[in-house]
C-alpha cells in the first residue's frame, strides 16, 4: 500500500497535473479572498471557501480522472494485480494519494486566516471549522471521482462523468424543490426511476427473466405501499434528493457551525464509495 | 511446483480455456504453445491470478492462487503480454518502486536491483524516462521487474516479440541461465524458440489441451520415420535410382526450387527411425556412385509441422509422411 501511495504522489508532482491541480486552486482561491475579504472588507473567512464548494466540478475531475481509468487502458493494472497486494490495499493507497494532493491545497488554504488576523480580530475557529468542512467534503468527492475513474474505459469518459455527478449533487435541491410532492405523482416518478434502474441492470447482465422477475417485485411492493399508505410517498423525492445533494450539508459550514453531522456523512459517502470502488475492481476480475 | 488442475474460463458461452489440466515439475520449462486466440494470455492471467478462473483453480508451490493468492503471488515473476510499465518514471525508479511492491528488505532491495539489472543488461539505462526507451529495452525491463524478488516461478508471455535476433538470442539464453533456479513457463507462437528453450512443450488450440510433450518426442510422434537433405554432385536421375535401391529408401524427392548447374537439391525419406543408419548407407552408395556429398543434414519433421498438423481442424495426429507412404502403397497397387 506504501509502494503505491508513494507512487501515486510522485506521480502528481513529476507530472503537470498535480502543478496544474495546484495553480487553478489557488488562483481562485486568491480571487475569492479578495472579493469576499478585501474587497468587502470582511472578517468572515468561511465565505471564501463556501464560494468554492462549485470548482469541485473542475478540481476533483483533475485530480481522479487517470487514477485507475489509465492503469486500465496501458495494462499495468497487471503488475499491480499480480502482486502480492491486496485490492483494498491497492484501493487505499491511492485514495489517501490523491487526498494528500488535495491536502497540499487545503494547506496553503490554512494560512489565510492568519492572514486576515494581521488586521483585526476574527473568529479562528469558525474559518477553520469551514476549512475542515471543505476538506471533508472533498474527501467525499474524492472517492467519487476514483469510484468513476474505476468503472470508465478511458481518462475523458471519467472527468466527463465526474462532472456530471458532481454537477447533479450542487443541482440537485433546486430541481427537487420545483417537483410535485403529493403522493400519486411521487409515486408514478418513483416507479418510472425503479424502471430506468432496471433497464440498466438488464443493460449489464444481459439477464432478462431475473430483471423482469425483480422490477415486477419492486413496482408491487411499492403499488401495495401506495395503497396500504399513500402518505408514505408524500414529499419522499425532496427527501431522497437530500440524502444525495452532497453539497447541500456545506451549508452549516459556511454560516460557520461545526456540523459534526455532515462531517459523518461526508466521511461515510468515501467510505461507501471506497468499498464499490474494491468491489468494481473485484468484479472485473471474474468477467 | 505449478499444478493446474481443470482451468476453465467462459465470456458468456464462449469458452476461452476449457478444463486445462498440466503440472510443471520445479526446474522444469514449460513452452506454451498455440495460434493467436488459443487461451495462452488467458491461462497465464488466471495462473498469475489477474483474472479469476469460472472453474478450476492453479496451485503455486502448494499455494491455491484463489484462495491464498497473496501467498502464491509471492512466488510468481510474471512479465505479461504487453510489459506493465510507468512511462512517467525512471528505469530504477520503477524497479524500485516493483521492489516495494513485491515486499523486497529495504536492506537487500540495492543488491536485487543491481542483480536484475545486470541480469537483463539494463544498467546504463537506469536513469532513462521508460517511455523513451525503445520496443526491446522495455521488455527487459519488463522481465527485470519480474525477476524482482527472487520468484521461484517465472511466467513469461511472448517473452521474445518485438525483438531483434540479437535481442532474442540474449534473452533465450537468459532464460536458459534463469532456468537453472527458476521454473518457468513460457509462451509462444515462434516454435523454433520453443523447440530451442524448453523440456516440455504444451500445444493448446481453442482453449483445448491437444498434446503434452517433449519437443524431441512430439517429432518423433508425428514422424515415425526419418528423412536427409542432400545437396550432390551429379546427374538426377542415375542419383534418384541409386538411393532408392538403398534398404528402406521409401522416396527420393528432388528439390526443384533451388537450381545450380551439375547438382541436385534433394530429401531421402526411410521408413527406419535410425537417421544414422540412413546417412551411412548414404556415403557409401554415392561414394560408388562417384557422386560427392555437398551437404548432408537430418530432416527431422520440425515442431512446425508438428503444431500445423496438431492445430489442424480435424486434429489429424498422421504426418504428412505417413500419408505420403499410405498414396505411395496404394499407388503400387493400383501399378
Amino acid at each position: 500500500m506504501l509502494a503505491i501511495y508513494k507512487r501515486e504522489l510522485k506521480a502528481y508532482f513529476t507530472s503537470m497535473v498535480g502543478y496544474f491541480f495546484l495553480a487553478f486552486f489557488l488562483v481562485f482561491l486568491g480571487i475569492y479572498f479578495v472579493v469576499a475579504n478585501l474587497i468587502q472588507a470582511l472578517a468572515n473567512f468561511e465565505y471564501v471557501p463556501a464560494q468554492m464548494c462549485y470548482l469541485f466540478i473542475f478540481i476533483v475531475p483533475i485530480i481522479t480522472m487517470r487514477i485507475l481509468a489509465e492503469e486500465k487502458k496501458q495494462k499495468t493494472d497487471q503488475l499491480l494485480f499480480t502482486s502480492p497486494v491486496s485490492i483494498t490495499g491497492i484501493v487505499l493507497g491511492k485514495y489517501f494519494a490523491i487526498v494528500t494532493v488535495f491536502l497540499s491545497a487545503i494547506t496553503i488554504m490554512l494560512f489565510y486566516p492568519l492572514i486576515l488576523s494581521q488586521f483585526g480580530t476574527i473568529s479562528m475557529g469558525m474559518a477553520y471549522s469551514a476549512i475542515l468542512g471543505f476538506f471533508l467534503m472533498g474527501c467525499a468527492y474524492l472517492a467519487i471521482g476514483m469510484f468513476l475513474s474505476a468503472v470508465s474505459e478511458n481518462q475523458i469518459i471519467a472527468a466527463v462523468l465526474s462532472v456530471l455527478v458532481i454537477l447533479i449533487t450542487n443541482l440537485i435541491m433546486g430541481i427537487a424543490s420545483v417537483l410535485p410532492t403529493d403522493s400519486l405523482s411521487v409515486w408514478l416518478m418513483l416507479s418510472f426511476i425503479v424502471l430506468v434502474i432496471f433497464g440498466i441492470l438488464y443493460w449489464n447482465t444481459r439477464n432478462l427473466t431475473v430483471t423482469l422477475a425483480l422490477a415486477a417485485i419492486v413496482e408491487a411492493i411499492m403499488a401495495f405501499l401506495y395503497v396500504s399508505k399513500a402518505s408514505f410517498y408524500e414529499g419522499l423525492i425532496e427527501k431522497i434528493c437530500s440524502w444525495i445533494a452532497i453539497a447541500s450539508k456545506y451549508d452549516n459550514f459556511s454560516s460557520g457551525i461545526l456540523d459534526l453531522q455532515s462531517c459523518i456523512y461526508f466521511i461515510s459517502v468515501a467510505v461507501v464509495f471506497l468499498v464499490i470502488t474494491v468491489q468494481t475492481l473485484n468484479r472485473r476480475r471474474w468477467n | 511446483m505449478i499444478e493446474v488442475r481443470n482451468l476453465t474460463k467462459k465470456y458468456g458461452d464462449h469458452k476461452a480455456v476449457d478444463s486445462l489440466s498440466f503440472t510443471v515439475k520445479q526446474g522444469e520449462i514449460l513452452g506454451f504453445l498455440g495460434p493467436n486466440g488459443a487461451g495462452k494470455s488467458t491461462t497465464m492471467n488466471m495462473i498469475t491470478g489477474y483474472i479469476s478462473a469460472t472453474e478450476g483453480t492453479a496451485e503455486i508451490d502448494g499455494h491455491d492462487i484463489f484462495e491464498e493468492p497473496e501467498e502464491a503471488k509471492k512466488c510468481i515473476g510474471y512479465l505479461p503480454e504487453i510489459p506493465p510499465l510507468y512511462g512517467d518514471m525512471r528505469l530504477l525508479e520503477y524497479l524500485k518502486f516493483v521492489a516495494e511492491l513485491k515486499k523486497v528488505k529495504k536492506s537487500k532491495q540495492k543488491e536485487m536491483l543491481d542483480y536484475v539489472m545486470k541480469m537483463t543488461s539494463t544498467t546504463e539505462m537506469k536513469n532513462r524516462l521508460i517511455k523513451n526507451l525503445s520496443k526491446g529495452f522495455k521488455q527487459r525491463v519488463g522481465l527485470a521487474a519480474a525477476l524482482i524478488g527472487n520468484p521461484e516461478v517465472l511466467i513469461l508471455d511472448e517473452p521474445t516479440v518485438g525483438l531483434d535476433p540479437k535481442q532474442i538470442i540474449e534473452i533465450r539464453d537468459l532464460i536458459r541461465e534463469l532456468a537453472k533456479n527458476h521454473t518457468i513457463i513460457l509462451s509462444s507462437h515462434i516454435l523454433s524458440e520453443v523447440a530451442a528453450v524448453c523440456d516440455k512443450v504444451l500445444i493448446i488450440n481453442k482453449g483445448k489441451k491437444l498434446v503434452i510433450d517433449t519437443p524431441d518426442n512430439l517429432s518423433k510422434r508425428m514422424g515415425g520415420s526419418s528423412g536427409v537433405e542432400m545437396k550432390l554432385q551429379g546427374e538426377e536421375g542415375m542419383i534418384k535410382k541409386a538411393l532408392l535401391s538403398i534398404e528402406n529408401v521409401t522416396d527420393v524427392s528432388i528439390n526443384k526450387g533451388k537450381r545450380e548447374e551439375g547438382k541436385v537439391y534433394l530429401t531421402v525419406y526411410s521408413s527406419s527411425t535410425d537417421e544414422d543408419a540412413l546417412s551411412e548407407a548414404i556415403f557409401y552408395t554415392m561414394a560408388d556412385k562417384n557422386c560427392p556429398i555437398l551437404q548432408m543434414r537430418p530432416a527431422a519433421m520440425s515442431l512446425e509441422e508438428v503444431f500445423l498438423e496438431v492445430t489442424k481442424e480435424d486434429t489429424n495426429y498422421m504426418s504428412r509422411k505417413k500419408k505420403r507412404l499410405l498414396e505411395k502403397e496404394k499407388e503400387k497397387e493400383e501399378v
